[in-house]
């Protein structure tokens, strides 16, 4: 399977289901059945931006660095989760939450801002509700660039994120602060540049270039859906 | 014809007491080229977003005084990185994002964004990546994708500052071609040595009010050299100790030297 290449909108079911799944299916059973799907996902081809960061990348490493991700991500979920409860909830209710983090980190690496913006305008949905959607999934790689440019800068400057904690807590002090300002900053820019560039509500957007959606994700989607309300069912009644 | 009116216009800031704008009036032509000049904090990036109608529409804030705008505008801001829609996998696309939002059909959408990469000499670029580009490229991308979307009123806030030098002087004749073709052009710079060749009016703004209204002969004129807003020659020929009216231009230094 190639994130990159399937339509956008069957990312986001797959993204979706999984979770749903996760919860709905008997523990820990139904949620390690999740986990390991989602898990497995993050090492497919088109998961990941290359090395650039600016292209989808075929290789192996990269997917090696999402389910990375993930799967920190996921971590201290699970330690907490160890504080608060005894193994077998924690196990039960960690698998669950480790694949709702792992299908989000799959969907924000495969899942192409520009190609979501395209099919949701295809299919009729607004232009400005579609752009909120696909800016809201690639603020993620956008704030993780930032905060390394951030780094590289304090790095210049002397201040190493490396070493003890005292270092570190220094280093995140350095890095939190310019993180936001800049984000916070640039949201205002941003508003104007878009307004200025047409995207304000209630526009009638052109599609440029509607990514192909064959009729074999639309049943695929439809049977994520039916697969779902049939596990809600069994579970329930 | 007139594209833009101000007449009296004030406008605030949210959370601000004092306005950034301070009863300003001013017609901007179609075909014409009005610069604003004047210090950092003078209004000159104000004035522009007033004229856009983004303020207060978009930033919030309070205006007083009347804006009546003839044409559909469009503003180039100064930093390219936070005008990139960040949905374009390639520079053609990006140029592409305004003129489809504003649903034209898809052969007009390629005929204006073809139109623009040419101006602007980006055709070689038409395929690249945006992330990939250099902040000169980027401006000149943003650039190309205000003028994709046919604005009857452009308005630039320092357009040059990430252009080199060849770059900032082939901006300078496309401005003036942006005229030519009848187009309303309110440029904020701070180059003003292009002003001479570039703009029809100069226009000095200082604490959010209009201090002098007058030809680019402005920008030689003793009080806007005092200012830091003289020509390179005029500031020159200032600081040289020669007596005024100071030249604007080497051409101009070289008929009074003679």
């Amino acid at each position: 399977m190639t994130g990159g290449r399937l339509h956008p909108f069957t990312l986001l079911a797959i993204a979706g289901a999984l979770p749903a799944l996760a919860w709905i299916l008997p523990a820990p059973r139904g949620g390690a059945a999740t986990a390991a799907v989602a898990l497995v996902l993050t090492l497919t081809p088109g998961a990941s931006p290359g090395l650039t960061g600016t292209g989808v990348s075929p290789g192996w490493r990269p997917g090696l660095v999402v389910l990375r991700t993930a799967v920190l991500t996921a971590a201290p979920f699970w330690l907490f989760l160890l504080l608060l409860h005894d193994v077998p909830t924690t196990i039960a209710i960690g698998l669950r939450i480790t694949t709702m983090v792992a299908s989000f980190v799959w969907l924000v690496a495969a899942l192409q801002p520009a190609r979501l913006v395209e099919a949701m305008v295809a299919a009729g949905w607004s232009a400005s509700v579609a752009y909120l959607l696909a800016a809201t999934l690639s603020a993620v790689p956008v704030l993780k660039a930032r905060a390394r440019r951030i780094v590289d800068a304090q790095r210049c400057r002397g201040l190493s994120p490396r070493g003890g904690i005292a270092a570190r807590l220094r280093a995140l002090r350095a890095l939190a602060l310019p993180l936001v300002l800049s984000a916070l900053h640039e949201v205002d820019e941003r508003a104007l540049a878009l307004e200025t560039r047409g995207l304000v509500p209630g526009i009638r957007r052109t599609p440029l270039a509607p990514p192909p959606d064959p009729a074999v994700e639309q049943a695929a989607r439809w049977a994520l859906l039916l697969a779902c309300l049939f596990a809600l069912f069994r579970r329930f009644l | 014809m007139r594209s833009l009116t101000l007449e009296g216009a004030s406008f605030w800031y949210p959370a601000t007491e004092s306005p950034a704008l301070r009863e300003v009036s001013l017609e901007v032509a179609q075909g014409e080229v009005v610069a604003l000049v004047g210090a950092l904090g003078a209004g000159a990036s104000t004035l522009l977003l007033v004229a856009a109608d983004l303020a207060p529409r978009v930033t919030g804030g309070r205006l007083t005084g009347s804006v009546a705008r003839r044409d559909r505008s469009g503003i180039v801001l100064p930093t390219p990185w936070t005008q990139a829609s960040g949905m374009a996998f390639t520079v053609w696309d990006e140029v592409a994002f305004g003129p489809a939002n504003l649903g034209w059909p898809t052969h007009e959408i390629a005929r204006q964004v073809d139109r623009a990469l040419e101006q602007l000499e980006l055709v070689p670029l038409a395929l690249r990546d945006p992330a990939s580009l250099s902040g000169g490229e980027l401006q000149r991308v943003i650039i190309a994708s205000i003028l994709a979307m046919d604005p009857g009123l452009v308005l630039f806030d320092e357009p040059a500052a990430e252009l080199d030098a060849e770059a900032a002087r082939a901006l300078w004749r496309l401005i003036r071609l942006q005229a030519k073709e009848g187009k309303a052009v309110l440029l904020a710079t701070s180059a003003l040595d292009a002003l001479p060749d570039v703009a029809d009016r100069v226009v000095w703004l200082e604490d959010g009010a209009v201090r002098a209204v007058g030809t680019p002969e402005l920008l030689a004129d003793v009080a806007a050299c005092d200012a830091g807003l003289g020509t390179s020659v005029a500031s020159v020929w200032r600081a040289s100790g020669l007596p005024g009216p100071y030249p604007l231009t080497v051409a101009h230094a070289l008929q009074r030297w003679r």
